[in-house]
């Protein structure tokens, strides 16, 4: 699954904290949710809109319930206006699909006056699967292996979204990866090019304006 | 599944309204760098001991109305175009990419210098709290310096004060500001209020065009609330809304205070008094008829409103290198946030460097921190957004010329041609009485320099923007689409961008 595989890349395997600024996550996991529902075939994207192709629920709950959002809210075409909208409460969303499915457990901290819950891995076999997901990629792309579609379209997020030191760690890599890109972005279908290109673009609007 | 019709705002406007911002926050998040206690304590008395004319309060309601009329236009295009960029990005939208590549590096200096130039302030404001507070004499320069560590610390970190402090601190300048004012005016020269100030008559005294820019200069900082667009609860109104109270609160409070200042000094006495109070003018009047509490108050609101200016103008530099980062216009490093803060770094450390550059050789030269630093700088700043303004005006006509895209003719053609001739002769009064305003003399070559700068910084822009266009086209094309418009930065994406909405307004005007 897409966006779950992004929820374990983009938070930290030991503090569970988001890598990235949690606006910048929040939509990188949007992204995922969407990205998923065009792998299904369920979701195309056309000059920056979102069209239903099948109606047909998906077998995942989340990817239902997201679909039956988008079937109900028709006036809302925009990718922009998604990213946007699901990216409020895409990671607990994730989070607890993950939880759903074992792979990570929840792990309540007390603040000052708040308690705030977040879902990592917890057991060593949690945390090797969830470790598994980066080095994964990493491993792919230095190996020059083939990937599958999921995987690139996971690549172009963590590089849109900035996340690409925490999956290539060494220069050598990251030049690699630099370097695939646009080959990865040339197989991808058109949809999910345009949701990796306004990830990218809401990724950046977010970070300039500059508001937690 | 059966859907009733929905009345009001669904579920996913609703989602994404809660989480922004409402008409106050933005208003707020524009005075913020127009900062009025710092303008009303700072600039008016410099306006009228460096001009010698008492028509200042009348200049900031003939400015605030000329600035309104500007943003009737300026909001209007704002509804067309989405990007996070300021000026430049008009201005390329309206007149094409070469006059906004030109425009982006006049906006660059400019904004610097201002922010450099509020340094200039703080310092001076600083230490003089210390003298009367501590009796410890510290010069400008030391605390020009904490304040600069503090800025270069907080921009670094990317903290912009958050809307709750910036509103609380303002509500509380503004009620400052409201008390002097009124104590100024029930305590008038000569027991009687001097309607003088305010004759109209005066606006036909020839220095009149030359303060109107220093009076422009204290708005600076209402057109970053366009930045928010995205962040709005209702892009269309609230921005609109909440532009006009930026121009107009700042223009009423600061007029009714020159006005207050000159009513309780009397009009034929304020010049001088200026002259020998700057800053400590309206402490000066007010003060003995004030608790000493109420004095002090003042002095610490001028400081927190100086480094909220200061911390303001840092922020639009940085996120102006940003956008023209991320756009490839400036190397690509200023267009790289730290992924976890998401803090525009390079922009940051550079504006940080250049501002210790100019306090370490201003204090190497002692050259006179209040005058020259902080009165010229913002003079040349403003000159440059002054600039920038003449030319989105220009811009906001030639884009609405083409079509209109179902505005009124007064948004899409009357107010902006106004503004464009309103704004023309200012700018052409400001260009040749220059060197009055900085005070020097007919031969000094500052008559010219300031004006001479700017012309070689849009130059150059002109240059090297026609250099893109040739070598690099696809870069060039998405100048002024902002982060969000132009949505692959170089070709780490393979294709091209796709034309959307945005982009195909664009291109349309290419």
């Amino acid at each position: 699954m897409l966006a779950n595989s992004y929820y374990l890349i983009a938070h930290d395997d030991r503090t569970g904290r988001s890598r990235l600024h949690p606006r910048a996550t929040g939509i990188g996991l949007a992204a995922g949710l969407l990205g998923e529902l065009m792998l299904f075939g369920r979701l195309r994207a056309m000059t920056g809109e979102l069209f239903i192709v099948s109606q047909e629920p998906p077998g995942d709950s989340l990817s239902h319930t997201l679909l039956d959002l988008l079937i109900a809210q028709p006036q809302h075409k925009e990718i922009r206006t998604w990213l946007a909208y699901l990216s409020q409460d895409a990671a607990d969303q994730v989070g607890e699909r993950l939880l759903r499915a074992g792979v990570v457990e929840p792990v309540t901290r007390r603040k000052l006056l708040s308690a705030q819950t977040t879902y990592m891995p917890v057991t060593p076999d949690q945390r090797n699967a969830a470790a598994w997901e980066s080095i994964r990629l990493a491993e792919a792309l230095g190996r020059r292996r083939s990937m599958n579609l999921t995987d690139r379209v996971l690549t172009a997020l963590i590089v849109a979204t900035g996340l690409t030191r925490y999956v290539f760690f060494s220069p050598q890599q990251q030049r690699d990866c630099m370097q695939n890109m646009p080959g990865i972005m040339n197989s991808l279908p058109d949809d999910l090019v345009q949701l990796v290109q306004y990830t990218e673009a809401a990724v950046g609007s977010a970070l300039a304006a500059g508001r937690r | 599944m059966a859907r009733t019709a929905l009345t009001g705002p669904d579920i996913v406007t609703r989602g994404l309204a809660g989480n922004r911002l409402g008409v106050p926050s933005v208003v707020f998040f524009g005075v913020a760098g127009a900062a009025p206690l710092t303008v009303i304590l700072g600039s008016i008395p410099t306006i009228y001991a460096v001009v010698g004319n008492t028509a200042v309060p009348l200049v900031y309601f003939v400015a605030a109305l000329i600035l309104s009329l500007f943003t009737v236009g300026f909001v209007a295009m704002s509804r067309h175009i989405v990007n996070s960029g300021a000026f430049y990005s008009y201005i390329s939208h309206g007149l094409g990419r070469v006059i906004g590549v030109a425009a982006a590096f006049i906006a660059l200096p400019a904004y610097a210098a201002m922010q450099i130039g509020l340094f200039g302030l703080f310092g001076v404001v600083a230490s003089g709290i210390m003298e009367t507070a501590a009796g410890v004499k510290v010069s400008w320069f030391p605390c020009a310096l904490v304040a600069w560590l503090l800025v270069a610390v907080l921009g670094t970190l990317w903290v912009d004060l958050s809307g709750k402090v910036l509103a609380v601190l303002l509500t509380v300048e503004i009620l400052i500001v409201l008390i002097y004012d009124a104590v100024m005016l029930a305590h008038p020269f000569h027991g009687h209020v001097d309607l003088a100030p305010l004759a109209p008559a005066q606006l036909l005294t020839p220095e009149v065009a030359a303060m109107l820019v220093l009076a422009i200069s204290g708005f600076v900082g209402f057109e970053a609330t366009v930045v928010l667009s995205e962040e709005a609860k209702d892009p269309k109104k609230t921005i609109g809304r909440a532009t006009h109270w930026a121009v107009l609160l700042p223009g009423l409070l600061c007029g009714v205070s020159a006005w207050a200042m000159a009513v309780s000094a009397g009009s034929a006495n304020i010049v001088q008094s200026s002259k020998d109070n700057t800053t400590d003018l309206v402490f000066q009047l007010a003060g003995p008829y004030v608790p000493t509490a109420l004095v002090d108050i003042g002095y610490v609101l001028l400081l927190t409103s100086v480094f909220a200016a200061l911390l303001a103008f840092h922020t639009a530099v940085t996120r102006y290198q940003f956008a023209l980062g991320r756009e490839r216009v400036l190397p690509r490093l200023w267009g790289v946030a730290h992924p976890r803060t998401g803090a525009p770094l390079a922009g940051s450390i550079t504006q940080s460097v250049l501002a210790l550059g100019v306090l370490v050789v201003y204090y190497l030269t002692k050259t006179d921190p209040l005058v020259h630093l902080f009165a010229w700088l913002t003079v040349a700043g403003g000159l440059g957004v002054l600039i920038l303004m003449w030319a989105t005006s220009l811009a906001v006509v030639g884009f609405f010329v083409r079509r209109r895209r179902k505005e009124n003719v007064w948004r899409a053609r009357i107010a902006p041609l106004l503004a464009f001739l309103l704004l023309t002769a200012v700018l052409g009064a400001t260009i040749i009485g220059l060197g009055e305003l900085l005070q020097v003399d007919a031969g000094s070559p500052f008559n010219w320099l300031f004006t001479t700068v700017y012309a070689v910084c849009a130059t150059f822009g002109v240059g090297y923007a026609l250099i893109m266009r040739g070598a690099r086209p696809d870069v060039y094309a998405g100048i002024g689409r902002g982060t969000e418009g132009f949505v692959v930065p170089e070709s780490v994406f393979g294709r091209p961008a796709h034309l959307h909405k945005v982009t195909a307004d664009v291109a349309h005007h290419a």
